[in-house]
């Protein structure tokens, strides 16, 4: 089961959630699947709030949990978190520094066919660069996980799209990006390089939900 | 063949070892340790592409860089899955060059010389492989882009979705693609592009300078005295024109990249490489020198470009002018010249743009302008 914990952004949740369905269509017995965990650092008052509209939006979210900011990644451990989503950036970086995975949002303006996640292929082809280290390993298993889900479905029309961005390297350090993706088992859809030049009109073209493998860094950039 | 030169800046005395582009790249391993090397010594052993607003940047896409016409009938006949099976299977074959090869060659040369004598520029050519090519290809793409020592460090394999929005993102000057129906959404947009087709005939081109040829009508100038001609005939053609001798001619879509072009000679020519300037361009127009030429030029002049070599053919069939000038590629708006000038071994690309489109058919060689 994989475990994903979620703040805001209803695009994602029904992105997500539109991958399970598949998987489940095709295999009613999958157990690779996406578990949403809905975690709420803000004060108890918000909690009846966020239930309500949960259910408003129709999105399952698996559970609920409440949590100080202070035991937060606590609760990510305890709850076998393999993927921290926030659209605050130091509380990912500071979770991502604990050795737990965790990636910023993505601002959606339009609902998407697929989920779309992004990774940075610069942290993958030169290890020692990564920002954080330690969740490097939380990384590449998520990744190996992501490429297993990306499996079940065909080229065309897969709820599920997996894209890789390299920021600095040139068309080679691209390819290793690539052979090194395969070889954890991640089938890469798209694959975009960009050396050296500057990532924001791609990547407001490329409109990821998410983006992993950079450490931290903001997707507005 | 020329070598471009890429012989490191050599800033401290180190024992660096310059990556000359000429060996083919065998294994993975061999280009990590390239790298890591580059960083660790903190000298850039290989140039670095030019930030794209300041570059001339030029979009292909992988099937008129490459030949990939077996690719395709796999694809046409087994659909995508076994398409990029068969892709992966093959991975380690470069593709061979296909008819944008000797362009891209040539704009490599170029940039070699801007490099010798503007070394801090960055006004040079990037060229960009932007294909909705599945990312499944990209190894394969990129061993071949090594194989052929082609200096493209830039592309976007979007899988499929559109690559418009990435031509923009580039500030791309030039797209060239197999596919009519992305050229035409590319020119929607603003952007100069054509259709490539690949021939069996091709005549040898330069190696150290690159031709690049133009229509005149519908794609350097705009396509209003073509709609005259198709309307009312040559001789309200020719009355028109001499009417508006004077009067600008409106643009066409490749009129930005001939003036980029025209940028890049410059910088030769104010390095006193006037005569042995690797740019050259030519106007290859069926308009005739004594009067319909007039405007064309007076058009130009007006516009502050210069091109090279005008050449009025006065109607006559343009084959056996291009073969004799032999440009890298050649820009005309009607199908029936792009076929006449492939039929005698020039690269032609298809400007779809204009009246013309309209008529399909190959016009009678004589009843031209």
């Amino acid at each position: 089961m994989e475990m994903v914990s979620t703040v805001q952004n209803t695009d994602v949740k029904q992105s997500l959630q539109k991958v399970n369905e598949r998987l489940l269509e095709k295999n009613p017995a999958e157990s690779l699947l996406f578990d949403v965990v809905l975690i709420a650092t803000d004060s108890q008052q918000q909690s009846s709030r966020i239930i309500s509209s949960t259910s408003h939006y129709g999105l399952e979210v698996g559970r609920f949990c409440f949590s100080s900011r202070e035991d937060l990644v606590e609760t990510l451990v305890v709850n076998n978190v393999q993927l921290f989503l926030s659209t605050d950036r130091d509380e990912a970086l500071q979770v991502s520094q604990k050795g737990v995975l965790s990636a910023l949002l993505g601002r959606q303006e339009a609902p998407s066919e697929s989920l779309r996640v992004m990774l940075c292929g610069d942290a993958i082809v030169r290890p020692d660069c990564d920002p954080v280290p330690a969740s490097r390993g939380a990384a590449q298993s998520f990744s190996a996980r992501l490429g297993e889900m990306r499996g079940r479905f065909g080229v065309s029309g897969s709820p599920l799209s997996i894209v890789l961005v390299t920021s600095s390297g040139g068309s080679k350090s691209c390819g290793v990006a690539l052979q090194t993706l395969r070889s954890r088992g991640l089938s890469v859809d798209e694959a975009y390089c960009l050396a050296g030049a500057p990532r924001g009109p791609i990547l407001s073209l490329l409109r990821p939900h998410f983006l992993l493998g950079d450490g931290v860094i903001d997707l507005e950039d | 063949m020329v070598k471009m030169s890429l012989d490191p800046v050599q800033v401290k005395e180190l024992n660096v070892s310059p990556s000359p582009n000429g060996d083919s790249r065998a294994s993975w391993e061999e280009e990590e340790v390239e790298e890591e090397e580059e960083d660790r010594l903190g000298i850039a052993t290989k140039t670095k592409p030019p930030k794209p607003e300041n570059a001339v940047t030029v979009a292909v896409s992988s099937r008129v860089l490459f030949r990939t016409e077996l690719e395709q009938r796999v694809f046409e006949q087994k659909g995508v899955e076994e398409y990029l099976r068969y892709q992966i299977e093959h991975e380690n074959e470069p593709f061979a060059p296909g008819p944008a090869f000797p362009f891209v060659k040539a704009l490599e040369t170029v940039n070699a010389r801007l490099r010798e004598l503007y070394p801090q520029s960055e006004e040079l050519f990037d060229i960009v492989l932007v294909t909705y090519n599945h990312a499944h290809v990209g190894i394969r793409l990129i061993n071949t882009i090594n194989h052929h020592n082609l200096f493209i460090e830039r592309f976007c394999m979007t899988g499929g979705s559109s690559p418009i929005g990435y031509l923009k993102a580039w500030q791309t000057n030039l797209y060239l693609s197999a596919d009519a129906d992305k050229v035409r959404e590319a020119l929607a947009e603003g952007i100069a592009a054509a259709t490539m087709f690949m021939t069996e005939k091709l005549t040898e081109v330069s190696e150290s300078q690159l031709r690049v040829a133009f229509d005149g009508d519908a794609v350097l100038f705009s396509d209003e005295s073509e709609r005259i001609f198709k309307a009312h005939g040559l001789d309200k053609f020719f009355q028109h024109e001499q009417d508006n001798e004077d009067t600008l001619l409106d643009h066409g879509p490749l009129k930005g990249f001939l003036e980029a072009l025209g940028k890049l000679q410059k910088k030769f020519y104010a390095k006193g490489q006037r005569l042995d300037c690797p740019i050259r361009t030519y106007l290859v127009t069926a308009r005739s020198a004594a009067s319909s030429g007039i405007r064309a030029l007076k058009t130009l002049r007006a516009w502050g470009l210069e091109i090279d070599e005008a050449l009025f053919l006065a109607g006559a069939p343009k084959g056996p002018m291009l073969e004799k000038i032999r440009p890298h590629i050649y820009f005309d708006d009607q199908m029936f010249h792009v076929e006449g000038a492939a039929e005698m071994g020039t690269v032609a690309a298809h400007v779809p743009y204009g009246v013309a489109q309209k008529h399909n058919q190959p016009q009678k060689p004589g009843a031209r302008k």
